[in-house]
């Protein structure tokens, strides 16, 4: 039993680890900053879908991974602007705009599979990949354990640990970073101090649209060599949770995704050892199971900010 | 007059139920039904209000008419910029959804009936029940369950109650968890109930195989042995012999559940408890309400509700469980949910335009080899152009409220 703990807890499972949360850590980003400027957004799953697909056509057209990255994030910003149009412009509720911003996307994605691949399912491959890019930064990645789990790794994984903390300095050191907390505590405030609520709100959820991009891309471009429909898997509604878990903080939140990282990834590895008899669908449930009791465990200790979900309106403004 | 009104209501029943059932003969009979209630309204109301009632009516169905055509205006740039000849689509869809194939519409309006007025009945206690689809899946489970297992020697009817009951237990425990997270530790019910989906279709292939899946044959998804047929719901070739075989009587249990719940939620002390926490939990909570109980209460019943979208597609249409069907009740019940704007009843029309739109597109797909995920994509722009408009008005009723709150503490401060 001792040499099976062993084995289930190699160094493998921990660089597992922190792979599988990059893409749950960049939705959760987009989630935060999101959510701190007082737009609740359901939107994650459906956003990180078209950037997944975007990611994949436009490196597959461009047959270089970095430009379909750009891709990538260039087709979900866009496709976020539309959210922000209806949440801040037309005053949806932000649950309904963002369920119809995933029904969207599911839409959206298998049409353009027909348009641009010309089947349904699963795009062309890629000739390259990002995973091709990794590399180790030397000294730091000999470092037992935390070496090659954090300093071994394909480049988006390295950049959700550098966007952690340029998020958490721009929220807490910027002027922009403290209007976005201020359109979310108190947004008539922001407004009486003559900053534009709408325009930080935009810019709000132009940056999460980003962040979803990038999470769309790791899961085509960098983790896989394709894109699949659905291939999101929930993963949208599971950076909610670590939204919340992570009590709307970067840094919290990047735990948080560590922590679905981690059992992603010892599912992954149970499953693939045979240290249970279990059949693979309990596996494969496992990080859903997991994400419950951890919302359910750590939402208790955190607030959310006074006015998320909240619309705002102008006064004078006309109502029609 | 009362013979006046019974009679429009028998025309009424008699041409939907022969209309459903493509006797398109029965559109008559609707017809008839509305101009003899129309005789009553005028008669009753006099020419000058009837008039302006009908006005009334003619201005509230602008908007979603308009919307409609415009969505359809957007679907076609779409189709002509990427290559597909909008027009031939078209007459492929309307003529696929609603007149050759009009009958798979209506099995495909059944299931979403069901998962819309789960839908529903979570936002009139201002819950949002995002995994409905978890929930139908347990009502399939239990339903193919007591299907394959329940005693032969039971009567059909005894039985086919039983396993509605039992389905729709389950799904309404499986919502105990959401439920209870919700009121002991705040853990907001979209991740919780999208999470336990997730958890359920990832678990439901298990299921599957203890039941006769054979994961071997590749020729069908893994599915697992059909139910004992005398636990099938009664089809209405039964009654009608040109009805389509596979036509069954769920469609008139899903409205008849439609109407239940309009009546549950409208007339009933507890519909009202439900809508007032809806509305606003703290005034609720001063009321004397108890929150938690109600939502809990609010959540068990959009579980059952939609199990039964489960139990009957078991019982009338599939006879077994699919592997995966994700077919997307759960996203497919929020978006009807939406556009009838809360209201039970009007969810029968909007799963209509749904079943319509998914079977006209498949019918399109097929003959003019357009890629039907362009109906996904009207269906969201429908969503997006008519839901803009309802939330303009819920809005101004907001404010409204809160004007007259304001005024009220005003009141009580001087």
């Amino acid at each position: 039993m001792n040499e099976a703990l062993l084995q289930l807890f190699a160094p493998q499972l921990f660089e597992a680890m922190v792979r599988l949360a990059t893409p749950v850590a960049f939705a959760a980003l987009a989630a935060v900053i999101c959510e701190r400027s007082g737009v609740t957004n359901i939107a994650m799953e459906g956003v990180m879908l078209v950037g997944a697909f975007f990611a994949a056509w436009v490196g597959w057209l461009a047959g270089n991974p970095w430009i379909g990255v750009l891709g990538g994030v260039a087709g979900s910003m866009l496709f976020s602007l539309l959210f922000a149009w209806a949440v801040v412009s037309l005053h949806f509720n932000h649950v309904v705009a963002g369920a119809i911003m995933n029904i969207l996307a599911f839409g959206i994605t298998r049409y353009l599979m027909m348009i641009c691949f010309g089947r349904q399912g699963t795009s062309e491959s890629l000739p390259k990949t990002l995973q091709e890019y990794k590399f180790a930064i030397p000294i730091l990645s000999k470092i037992p354990y935390v070496g090659p789990a954090l300093f071994n790794q394909t480049p988006l994984v390295y950049l959700s640990i550098i966007s952690v903390i340029v998020l958490s300095l721009i929220l807490s050191r910027t002027r922009f970073g403290l209007s976005i907390n201020a359109a979310g505590e108190h947004p008539m405030a922001l407004e009486t101090l003559g900053r534009s609520v709408y325009k930080i709100r935009y810019s709000a959820v132009l940056l999460s649209g980003l962040f979803c991009g990038l999470a769309g891309a790791f899961l085509s471009i960098e983790n896989s060599n394709s894109f699949t429909e659905g291939m999101t898997d929930g993963r949208g509604f599971i950076a909610l949770a670590a939204n919340i878990a992570g009590a709307w903080r970067p840094g919290g939140v990047f735990i948080a995704s560590l922590f679905f990282g981690f059992v992603d990834a010892l599912q992954l590895r149970a499953q693939s050892l045979g240290l249970l008899s279990l059949p693979s669908e309990v596996f494969l449930a496992f990080p859903y199971v997991a994400t419950i009791i951890a919302v359910a465990g750590l939402v208790r200790r955190s607030r959310p900010p006074a006015a998320l979900g909240e619309d705002f309106k102008i006064e004078g403004e006309s109502e029609t | 007059m009362i013979i006046l009104h019974t009679l429009a209501l028998l025309l009424a029943v008699a041409g939907s139920v022969l209309y459903l059932a493509s006797y398109f003969e029965g559109g008559l009979l609707l017809i008839g039904a509305l101009m003899l209630e129309g005789f009553a309204q005028w008669k009753k109301l006099g020419k000058t209000a009837f008039i302006q009632q009908l006005k009334g009516i003619a201005q509230k169905s602008i908007v979603p008419v308009v919307g409609i055509a415009v969505a359809l205006v957007i679907g076609a740039i779409i189709m002509a910029l990427t290559g597909y000849d909008p027009v031939k689509a078209y007459e492929a869809l309307f003529y696929g959804g609603l007149v050759k194939n009009w009958h798979v519409s209506v099995l495909n309006a059944v299931p979403l009936i069901f998962t819309g007025l789960a839908i529903t009945f979570a936002f009139q206690g201002g819950l949002f029940n995002i995994g409905a689809e978890g929930q139908y899946y347990i009502g399939v489970i239990v339903s193919t369950w007591l299907g394959l297992t329940l005693s032969p020697s039971l009567p059909s009817w005894f039985g086919i109650v039983l396993i509605y009951l039992a389905a729709m237990l389950a799904g309404a425990l499986l919502n105990v968890v959401p439920a209870l997270l919700k009121v002991k530790t705040g853990a907001h019910e979209v991740v919780t109930t999208m999470m336990l989906a997730y958890t359920v279709r990832t678990l439901s292939p298990l299921f599957i195989r203890a039941f006769g899946g054979d994961p071997v044959s590749s020729s069908h998804p893994l599915a697992t042995d059909a139910i004992k047929d005398r636990f099938w719901l009664p089809l209405f070739q039964a009654i009608l012999p040109e009805a389509n075989y596979r036509l069954h009587i769920g469609i008139i249990l899903a409205i008849l559940t439609a109407f239940a719940t309009r009546y549950l939620v409208r007339s009933t002390n507890l519909g009202y408890k439900i809508r007032a926490l809806g509305y606003n939990p703290k005034a609720a909570k001063t009321y004397g309400i108890s929150v938690g109980w109600m939502t809990t209460i609010t959540l068990l019943i959009s579980g059952a509700l939609a199990a039964m979208a489960g139990a009957t597609q078991v019982l009338g249409l599939d006879h077994r469980m699919f592997q995966d069907l994700n077919a997307g009740y759960g996203w497919n019940g929020i978006s009807i949910a939406l556009l009838a704007r809360n209201n039970p009843v009007a969810i029968i029309f909007t799963a209509l335009l749904w079943g319509a739109l998914d079977a006209g597109g498949q019918y399109m797909a097929r003959v003019t080899h357009t890629p039907n995920a362009i109906i996904e994509i009207i269906k969201g722009v429908i969503l997006f152009l008519l839901l803009s408009e309802s939330l303009y008005e819920q809005l101004k009723k907001h404010g409204f409220w809160r004007r007259l709150g304001r005024r009220k503490q005003k009141e009580v401060a001087a």
